[in-house]
């Protein structure tokens, strides 16, 4: 019993991590221009495609870095080139960013048809077994939960400690007050379009190297990003930490007391009772703007 | 482009033999497919013809979404005036045309979907209306769970593995597989030690993982089609769990499975119908994967090196339409259908994937592909196959196909 | 680092500053010219058909709204042309590729789905991604009564109870969400089809993924089939424009437009928006019911998947949200440019190109395609209306 509190611990935190990273960015976007990105989902795919691709001629190492810049130059174009000429129409921004993702999956036919695209970040196991733990976790969960607390924690000091990131901090507290006090408000944008297709990228990676990438694989991030973000409120970065643990958590709870086809059930019952009865979220509050 | 060329000048009347193709065109599956009915067209045509005929291919893409299937059949029957339908991949394409081709008397072969049902619940049941169905392989879902039971007593033979973690999707295809493996490896005094249908909508194999392990099985026998194993074998692989995975893994098959996961295929094994090429099942099976890779081996798209599964099923059709044309003397096929039944059960023919006959109408699988059984009873026309290299495989399963012993994973030996 | 991609954002809005001139340029100098000539033509006929759409405003107007009199024309002539499409479609139809019938018959089917989005999300502004779920449990209901019931059971008894059915789903899922502010009201109607596709994929006693075969189409005759569909489509879209340039309709867009004030007024929104949603569920189970008859099998992916919702979604962009009419024409030239038009591309290129479509039309025509033509068709002759 002990040892399969400690294995659903273990698992728990190493797949809540992902989640996490998985959100992020979704929400710092909601928080800030108040835009729902659907097309978030599309962007970690395209993570894990680049990644896949990349990494077949290079290193990892260096594809790492290369696909976090293709990606966050991906979610900044969509920015200039689509979402800042229809954002003050909320409706339309959402269409359009669906849009987009559906779009994105043809794409991905085309180019690499339906079968999945394996890659490797790194290789390996530990054995915890002797440790009294039933599992055996993959090198490259560790470094997902490495680089899930170092995004993490990046984006805390980027956003708190320099004058750029409070300027991001500013515009999703009031748009208007951070106008007055002298905020490019779209260059902030752009920053964070930016900012959070670097983490969307890095999931991607995280994802595509743990089950491979298919071209329907943005489905699940989004619709968890979604749910995270309602359950640690909207545009709260640290609402969206604590969430992703949540859900994860609930997800890993469900696999190992109820059953594997079960997983997810109950995070979605979660979700429709803080809907329900917290739409404000944990740490939010409540979707309005001006 | 050279098909869509083509379908407007042979489309129409009883003056040419129209073949349409229907198969998922983004799945290597559906693209091994089109090339070997291509294949099978060409050998034919200059080999003098269906009953001297020349013939024509369609390949309509179905985009694994019935309404999508079903407008391309409609396409096929009332503009193009096809004489023979042959293909389809997922069950729920195949059984959104039955009706439509059982309507118009088109005769239909199927060649990727191994479902039962397709066949007990339309020619099983209403025959008159279905006739013109036939299964060409694989064999169905209930004589496979026989074959992969019979497997996994070989396994036992050989390894003196009798614990065994049953997994499989949790998608309907897999219930005839829950409702009889647990009876079969009973009979077969295996014990099943663990067992669960895992969400296809995405799993997190870690948990997985575990639980197998802790169940002390000897190995996984798992039935994935919608899930891709992928990461089940990367953590197999890595953690050097003690336990072979084993069954029938349909992303598996891809010719280039292996190398795209870096290797962490190798040791699991599928059940697929061609044994992918491997093996020679018949004395036909190794000239036909040669004639296949010399023309593909340049190509862009996988498959390159041998057709999967469905691609030696429809290369077989072809050939089997063939004989049946051939004595019933006549290509017009929809105004002749019960001759034309008549002469396909009579029809007797080595394909590449095996030997083929079909069911008759008072069986209990009207017009399905009859499964091979040698004198013991044991099903031999469903091998298993083993990755043992980034690109080898070797057929482990049933005798009379092995190229080569089933090998316990490196870190088991 | 940050800044030198802020420097190449510069140089690309520049880029796309002077592309946006281009079109201004290409608007001035081409297409209001050639606007301009189509008014000068189409002027006299506007005003040679007046008196029939006069008489038409005075008796019928207040109910379905006023037209000028080519606007007037040119719904006469769509309408007669659906109505003689078993007659003309065959001819064309080569033309285009072939089975220019189903396409149609399958398009009427999915204007009655867009039709049905629009009288809510539309109107509403409340945007459902989960419509799928509506038809779904139509064509669901319709082949579990046809399973577990009785085989011979008459469409009319398999169609009302589905059509009920419908708005119980629909209800279910409104009841506790439309209190909810928009996204997240989307969320949960995403979160909804998500779920349904999983019930029905996991579950053999819902048909798994092949679905049920048993349910028969209503014909294999094309041009009956079409004529089955068609009818039902035009009654439904009569009914909902009836009800959309109602008092109703006015409620709703004030909904969309402010919600705040709607309260104000001393009405209750959700009410509304209740009302709204039942009025969606009615036709989509009608709808459902068609697509049973037109393929004969239910199953998650022709019946339930979120891209179905999607697609529905998309077509309201492309003829124009919150005008029922334009999501008619939406459907038809969506379904004849993907199976006709660009009949010859592979699917997902097809796909492609039909999604940059709907981009184009959300980024540069806000209001749809045939909104658009409507409003102009109506202006020929100046702001004289």
């Amino acid at each position: 019993m002990l040892g399969d509190i400690a294995t659903l611990v273990l698992q728990g935190t190493m797949i809540s991590a992902v989640y996490a990273l998985i959100a992020i960015g979704f929400t710092m976007i909601f928080g800030v221009g108040g835009t729902l990105n659907l097309a978030h989902g599309a962007l970690i795919m395209s993570g894990a495609y680049v990644f896949g691709v990349l990494a077949q001629g290079a290193h990892p190492a260096v594809a790492f870095p290369i696909t976090i810049l293709v990606v966050a130059l991906l979610s900044w174009g969509l920015y200039q080139i689509l979402v800042r000429w229809v954002e003050e129409n909320v409706v339309i921004t959402f269409l359009a960013t669906v849009i987009v993702a559906v779009a994105a999956t043809e794409v991905i036919l085309i180019r690499f048809g339906s079968s999945p695209l394996g890659m490797t970040l790194v290789s390996g196991a530990v054995n915890l077994e002797p440790y009294g733990i039933n599992a055996r976790p993959r090198i490259v969960q560790f470094v997902g939960f490495v680089i899930s607390w170092v995004a993490i924690g990046l984006l805390w000091y980027y956003i708190t400690k320099t004058d750029d990131g409070r300027s991001i901090l500013a515009a999703s507290m009031s748009e208007r007050g951070a106008q007055l006090t002298g905020v490019d408000l779209h260059s902030v944008r752009s920053k964070t379009w930016l900012i959070a297709g670097a983490l969307a990228g890095a999931a991607g990676i995280i994802l595509g190297s743990t089950g491979g990438a298919t071209p329907l694989m943005w489905l699940n991030p989004l619709a968890l990003a979604f749910m995270i973000v309602v359950i640690g409120g909207i545009g709260s970065i640290k609402g969206s930490v604590v969430a992703a643990y949540v859900i994860g958590f609930l997800e890993q709870f469900t696999v190992t007391f109820v059953g594997h086809g079960f997983r997810g059930i109950l995070s979605l019952v979660v979700l429709v009772v803080f809907l329900l009865f917290m739409p404000q979220g944990l740490y939010g509050r409540e979707f309005a703007h001006d | 482009m050279a098909t869509t060329f083509a379908g407007c000048l042979g489309g129409g009347g009883s003056d040419g033999l129209t073949i349409g193709h229907l198969a998922p065109m983004s799945n290597p599956l559906g693209i091994g497919s089109k090339r070997t009915v291509d294949m099978a067209v060409e050998e034919l045509n200059d080999d003098g013809g269906f009953n001297g005929e020349q013939a024509t291919v369609i390949t309509k893409d179905t985009r694994t979404d019935p309404s999508e299937a079903q407008s391309v059949t409609e396409e096929l029957i009332q503009q193009e005036d096809v004489d023979l339908l042959i293909g389809t991949f997922n069950s729920e394409t195949t059984q959104s045309i039955l009706d439509l081709t059982a309507e118009f008397d088109v005769p239909f072969m199927i060649t990727g979907s191994a479902a039962p049902s397709l066949v007990t619940d339309y020619a099983g049941s209403d025959y008159d209306t279905y006739k013109n169905v036939f299964r060409i392989g694989p064999i169905n879902s209930d004589f496979q769970a026989e074959s992969i039971a019979d497997y996994c007593a070989y396994l036992n033979d050989q390894h003196d593995w009798d614990r065994v973690a049953f997994l499989r999707d949790q998608a309907e295809w897999t219930e005839p597989f829950g409702e009889q493996i647990p009876g079969l490896l009973s009979e077969r005094d295996l014990e099943i030690v663990y067992q669960d249908a895992l969400s296809i909508e995405g799993t997190d194999f870690g948990p997985v993982m575990s639980d197998v392990n802790e169940s002390d099985a000897d190995f996984v026998l798992r039935f994935f089609a919608h899930i891709d194993g992928g990461d089940m074998l990367t953590r197999w692989h890595e953690g050097q769990y003690d336990f072979g995975i084993e069954g029938v893994h349909v992303s598996g098959m891809l010719p280039s499975y292996n190398e795209l996961y870096d290797g962490a295929a190798t040791y699991e094994t599928t059940a697929q119908s061609g044994a992918a090429g491997v093996t020679s099942i018949t004395e036909r099976t190794q000239p036909f994967v040669e004639a296949y890779s010399s023309r593909y081996q340049d190509a862009d798209e996988a498959p390159i090196r041998a057709p999967m599964y469905m691609g030696f099923n429809t290369y077989d059709g072809i050939h089997v339409f063939k004989e049946a044309i051939d004595s019933l003397e006549t290509t017009d096929t929809r105004n002749n259908l019960d001759d034309f039944v008549g002469e396909m059960l009579d029809v007797d023919v080595t394909g590449v994937a095996g030997q083929l006959r079909f069911y008759g109408p008072d069986s209990d699988y009207p017009h399905d592909v009859r499964e091979e059984r040698r004198a013991d009873g044991t099903i031999t026309n469903y091998p298993v196959t083993q990755w043992v290299g980034p690109e080898e495989s070797e057929c482990v399963y049933p005798d009379e196909h092995r190229t080569a012993d089933h090998q316990l994973p490196s870190w088991m030996q | 680092m940050i800044s030198t991609i802020l420097l190449l954002g510069t140089v690309c809005s520049t880029v796309t500053g002077r592309l946006g001139r281009v079109a201004g340029t290409l608007r001035r100098q081409v297409l209001w010219p050639v606007g301009r000539t189509l008014e000068r033509l189409l002027a006299p006929i506007d005003r040679v058909l007046d008196p029939v759409a006069d008489g038409y405003n005075r008796s019928l107007g207040p109910y379905f709204g006023e037209m000028s009199g080519l606007q007037f024309g040119v719904i006469a002539v769509s309408v007669a042309g659906l109505l003689t499409a078993g007659y003309w479609a065959p001819m064309v139809g080569p033309l285009l590729g072939g089975g220019l019938l189903r396409t149609l018959a399958l398009a009427s089917i999915w204007a009655i789905f867009a039709m049905s989005w629009d009288i809510q999300s539309g109107y509403t502004g409340y945007i459902s991604f989960g419509h799928s779920a509506l038809s779904g449990a139509a064509g669901y209901t319709t082949a579990l009564l046809i399973v577990h019931v009785d085989p011979t059971l008459s469409i009319w008894v398999t169609g009302s109870v589905s059509v009920l059915a419908a708005l119980v789903v629909g209800l279910l899922i409104a009841l506790p969400t439309l209190r909810l502010e928009g996204p997240y009201f989307s969320l949960i109607t995403f979160v909804a089809v998500l779920l349904f596709y999983r019930l029905t994929t996991a579950f053999s006693s819902l048909g798994g993924i092949p679905g049920f075969g048993q349910p028969d189409v209503f014909t294999w005759d094309p041009m009956l089939r079409y004529y089955y569909m068609a009818i039902p489509m035009l009654l439904i879209a009569l009914a909902l424009t009836f009800m959309a340039r109602s008092n109703l309709g006015m409620i709703l867009i004030a909904i969309r437009e402010n919600e705040p004030a709607v309260s104000a007024a001393g009405l209750n929104p959700t009410k509304f928006k209740l009302w709204s949603f039942m009025l969606s569920s009615v036709p989509m189970g009608i709808g459902g019911v068609l697509l049973v008859g037109f393929t004969g099998n239910v199953d998650p992916s022709t019946f339930v998947v979120v891209d179905n919702s999607i697609e529905m979604i998309a077509i309201a962009v492309i003829g124009g949200m919150s005008s029922i009419l334009g999501p008619l024409g939406g459907a038809f030239l969506f379904e004849v440019l993907n199976h006709q038009v660009l009949h010859g591309y592979s699917t997902p290129v097809r796909y492609l190109f039909l999604w940059l479509i709907v981009l184009f039309v959300l980024v540069f025509a806000r209001d749809g395609l045939f909104r658009a033509i409507w409003h102009r068709l109506g202006a020929v002759r100046g702001e004289s209306e």
